[in-house]
């Protein structure tokens, strides 16, 4: 047996957003050499231009450093960026499961936030080291004496040591990286042992292949080794190991206690899944490392190519997003409005929100998406029970008992001053009560349970807006519950349109009917006859509005000199048309179908 | 049959919508100009020997606003450098407050026989506020100068304030001093143009607005026997523009001057829109054109298509057919089918009814490929 490298720290950070994560882990990566910082781009790890814009993190990336520490040894320390948002507590738990400690940043000004301490949980269970660093000393308003309390009294770990550092100033950041080497535990294993590698990531490479992001547990693996993995059958010769720096950097050879990369011309995209165990073929490990556990998706839309003749290369998108992020699921579907294209499901909305854009960003590809559902339990008339997450695969209501929505538990902080708001927003959202916790003089913690579909409609928006931003909130899922639902249907000149079918509750169905017909009337551009646009449930017509019929549509003047220019003119007209989709005879712009998420006129 | 297009950039005064070539501060350089005119004129007699034309078309600007010897100058070059018939339609664009009766005797002694007066409102409020440089007096002077003329009238709707009392009073007015062709635009607010800002601020009617006092002219106008045979186009019985009906039927025509675009032989081009350049061109013999653009058979298509929507007597489809050896019921049967209920299909003939000619681009980009 030989016992891996104990030079070798292997850690993540845990942090609430905008806690200065990314920024904590530049600084890491800058004062160990790794990246001189010229050229370093502004929060490295966030390589994804939508995560720069946002500032949030959404994917995993590592990248590893070399450390002369104090004691005269050089370290090398893995770090594994995670993400912050509720969405990806998934991507977190994969992280965690790759590493023996935990950097846990509480912003010296905000204390620990709901989301941070849910992380932090996961990472006690996954038996990881925290080390909890107060970040923002350098701010007016820091209380770093008081995070250490928060963090002492709500967490239960010993604060005393924390370091108080200034990520954006870069203050005290060698302290964190010597706690890392005297707090974290180097990685156990054993190098003699079969390869068990963790697959705690993968993307796919144009030139090589699918490209495995995996911790060693035990072994080496090395080029030319053939490998497999416990739950494929499918034997790969490995073409590339390496590490990240943070871009892959070829090395060969991995061993136990190592983060880096395998590349073995790995063709299909589904072969190989997250969370699955490297083993090598010709001398097989005898059990896998403990997975993840398997997520299910809460939230679901239909995703469109807006040229439906791209439907091979949206499925071609999906597939290979699939591969980065596993808790994507999609199947095709097919609407009368919106032609081929699929349903996805997605870990939450904004989760659904990143993958839209990524498909449309990364693929280069246009779609059409739908109004975001859950998935109902739909109990028939037979006694024979069904998921539907899509409303127009809703069984007739003749055959419907009855139905059960998902419900969530849901907590959220605010400053008292916004409790009002607050518990008339829930009320609103048929939101039922449970418990108010007064967590110091500012904060308060609001329990509450909602239903799933009252969440994913503006419930986020309407919480920022009502409490000028200062509130924040979690949900986790807590089983379904029996409720009166019914399916509110969109006529467009007396057709329904499938792709703006929703499932509502029947108390705010006539509300949500009426606000829907108001806002289509306004998205929806004149045509050449009037059209009425109607809600009804169960075809009782509920609220209807009316697309005046245009009346002026022409260019004025042409003549010698126009013809060109008039011509030009028409053909963009002619473009916009394109973009359009054919209700019946109505002609509909593809963004029409997101209007149904938005409350109120703006 | 094919036209010539003159364009004089001449003006007293910029009006406030005005986005054309049109230099009020360079009157002074008219007769370099003409000369200039003349000389391109010249430049292309060659290349167009074998062209008979029948119409010619003096635009502006504001032709009339300089010395009449140059316009009949200019007539007499067009009769010595090319075949234009000797019945040819020949009009000349003026503005009230610019003509004397001496002024148009030259003009008909010279062969004009049609003339174009801007007008475009009768309220003189309306006038100022467009920077119109005449008032309606100066209108009725004009226009019985024209007396027993064939002469066209312009007039504007959508105007900032403007109601159907307005567009009523000023038809009228054309009516009844002898207007026998009347062209009734719309306002359209270019960017860059000062009234642009009045469009911004949302100070001109809208849309909504505009039709109606479009449909109210329209009525106006049949009850006073002018019919419509192009979108803007109203004619006493056969005093349509020959000239402008050419365009519309995808005719060929060449066009001298600033900003001037022709059609020869498929190819559409256009002058330079800048003064100081054109006469650089001409003086050192070179042609000024700056836009070029071969069009081919699908844009031919198009092109008849477009325009002849635009008209009363629509698409003759049988002449289609036979210019481009096409089937156009067979190839257009999806666009047909769609527009169906907006189109009049007789025989030959595909026009758009009446009541959606307002709305045609919608109808016509099904048209287009």
């Amino acid at each position: 047996m030989k016992k891996p490298n104990k030079l070798i720290r292997n850690f993540c950070i845990i942090a609430h957003i905008d806690h200065g994560k990314s920024t904590l882990a530049d600084r890491l990566i800058e004062l160990t050499g790794q990246v001189s910082k010229r050229d370093m781009e502004e929060q490295l790890l966030d390589s994804m231009d939508i995560e720069r814009e946002r500032g949030i993190t959404i994917k995993l990336t590592p990248v590893r450093m070399f450390y002369d520490a104090d004691d005269g040894n050089e370290y090398v320390f893995n770090l594994i960026d995670t993400p912050g948002h509720v969405d990806f507590t998934y991507e977190v738990s994969r992280s965690l499961a790759a590493c023996e400690g935990a950097i846990l940043i509480v912003d010296a000004s905000q204390g620990i936030e709901a989301q941070t301490l849910a992380n932090v949980y996961l990472a006690l269970e996954n038996n990881l080291e925290i080390l909890p660093v107060i970040n923002k000393i350098d701010l007016p308003s820091a209380r770093p004496d008081e995070a250490k309390k928060e963090i002492e009294e709500v967490i239960g770990l010993d604060a005393s040591y924390a370091p108080l550092v200034s990520a954006k100033e870069g203050t005290n950041i060698k302290e964190v990286l010597e706690d890392a080497v005297k707090y974290f535990p180097p990685p156990d294993g054993d190098e003699d042992a079969p390869l068990k590698a963790l697959i705690f990531d993968s993307y796919y490479d144009n030139y090589k292949g699918v490209i495995l992001f995996v911790r060693l547990k035990d072994g080496k693996v090395r080029v030319g080794d053939r490998i497999t993995t416990f739950r494929s059958d499918k034997v790969y010769e490995v073409t590339e190991t390496g590490v990240f720096a943070p871009s892959l950097l070829p090395k060969n050879g991995l061993f136990a206690g190592e983060v880096g990369y395998i590349a073995a011309s790995i063709k299909s995209i589904q072969d190989v899944a997250v969370g699955d165990t490297v083993i090598n073929a010709d001398d097989r490990a005898d059990a896998p490392l403990p997975g993840y556990k398997h997520v299910q998706p809460v939230v679901f839309c239909g995703i469109y190519p807006l040229d439906g003749s791209r439907f091979n290369d949206l499925k071609d998108a999906l597939l290979k997003l699939q591969l980065n992020d596993a808790s994507l699921v999609f199947e095709p579907d097919n609407s009368q409005a919106l032609g081929f294209g699929f349903r996805c499901g997605f870990l939450g909305l904004l989760h659904m929100e990143i993958m839209q854009e990524r498909v449309e960003r990364e693929f280069n590809l246009d779609i059409i998406t739908t109004a975001p559902s859950v998935s109902y339990r739909v109990v028939k008339t037979d006694g024979e029970s069904l998921f539907v997450d899509n409303p127009s695969h809703l069984p007739p209501v003749s055959e419907i008992d009855y139905m059960e929505e998902p419900i969530v538990k849901t907590d959220i902080y605010s400053p008292p001053e916004y409790l009002g708001q607050i518990m008339d927003l829930c009320r609103d959202k048929r939101g039922v009560f449970g418990q108010m916790t007064y967590l110091d003089a500012n904060r308060v913690r609001l329990e509450y349970k909602l239903p799933l579909n009252e969440i994913i409609f503006d419930f986020f928006d309407q919480i920022k807006s009502r409490t000028r931003g200062y509130a924040s909130f979690d949900y986790e899922l807590a089983g379904y519950e029996r409720s009166k639902l019914v399916k509110l249907d969109i006529l467009l000149n007396g057709e329904v349109c499938d792709a703006l079918s929703m499932i509502v509750h029947e108390d705010s169905a006539y509300a949500r009917g009426r606000m829907l017909c108001e806002n289509l009337k306004d998205a929806i551009p004149r045509q050449l006859f009037e059209i009425p646009v109607q809600a009804a449930i169960g075809g009782k017509i509920i609220a209807r509005e009316t697309v005046k019929a245009m009346r002026k549509d022409v260019l004025a003047k042409c003549y010698g000199g126009d013809i060109t220019r008039k011509k030009k003119l028409l053909e963009k007209q002619k473009e916009g048309k394109k973009r359009m989709r054919s209700i019946g005879s109505v002609e509909v712009p593809s963004e029409v179908f997101m209007q149904i998420l938005k409350t109120n006129k703006d | 049959m094919a036209g010539i297009y003159v364009h004089v950039p001449f003006c007293k005064s910029k009006c406030r919508y005005c986005d054309f070539a049109s230099f009020p501060d360079k009157i002074g350089f008219a007769e370099s100009y003409m000369t200039c005119v003349y000389r391109e004129m010249l430049m292309r007699s060659e290349e167009l020997k074998d062209y008979a034309f029948d119409t010619l078309y003096i635009g502006g600007g504001t032709p009339s606003v300089i010395d009449e010897s140059y316009i009949a100058m200019l007539v007499a070059a067009a009769r010595k450098y090319y075949k234009l018939a000797p019945d040819a339609e020949i009009t000349i664009e003026m503005n009230p407050g610019t003509v004397s009766a001496g002024k148009i005797a030259l003009y008909k002694k010279c062969g004009i026989n049609r003339f174009s007066v801007g007008l475009q409102t009768a309220i003189d409020s309306q006038l100022e506020e467009l920077g119109r440089c005449h008032n309606l007096n100066q209108f009725v002077s004009c226009a019985k100068l024209l007396k027993g003329e064939n002469f066209s009238v312009d007039v504007m709707i959508g105007l900032k304030g403007q109601t159907t009392d307005d567009i009523d009073k000023t038809i009228s007015v054309a009516s009844a001093f002898g207007a026998s062709h009347i062209s009734m635009y719309a306002l359209t607010p270019e960017d860059g143009t000062p009234i642009y800002t009045d469009y911004l601020n949302g100070e001109l009617p809208d849309g909504d607005e505009v039709a109606a006092m479009y449909q109210f002219g329209v009525r106006r106008l049949k009850e006073l026997g002018f019919e419509r045979y192009e979108v803007s186009n109203f004619a006493k019985k056969g005093k349509q523009s020959r000239h402008n009906l050419n365009y519309w039927r995808r005719g060929e025509y060449i066009g001298f001057g600033v900003s001037a675009s022709s059609h020869i032989a498929n190819v559409r081009f256009t002058n330079t829109f800048d003064l100081d350049e054109y006469f650089k061109c001409i003086l050192s013999n070179h042609l000024p054109v700056i836009d070029r653009e071969e069009v081919d058979v699908d844009g031919r298509k198009e092109e008849s298509i477009m325009l002849a929507l635009r008209t009363s007597e629509g698409l003759n489809v049988e002449e289609f057919n036979s210019l481009y050896g096409a089937d156009f019921f067979k190839e257009y049967s999806t666009a047909l089918a769609k527009n169906s209920p907006y189109l009049d299909v007789q025989g030959d003939r595909v026009r758009i009814k009446d009541e959606y000619l307002y709305v045609q681009n919608t109808i016509i980009c099904d048209f287009l490929s």
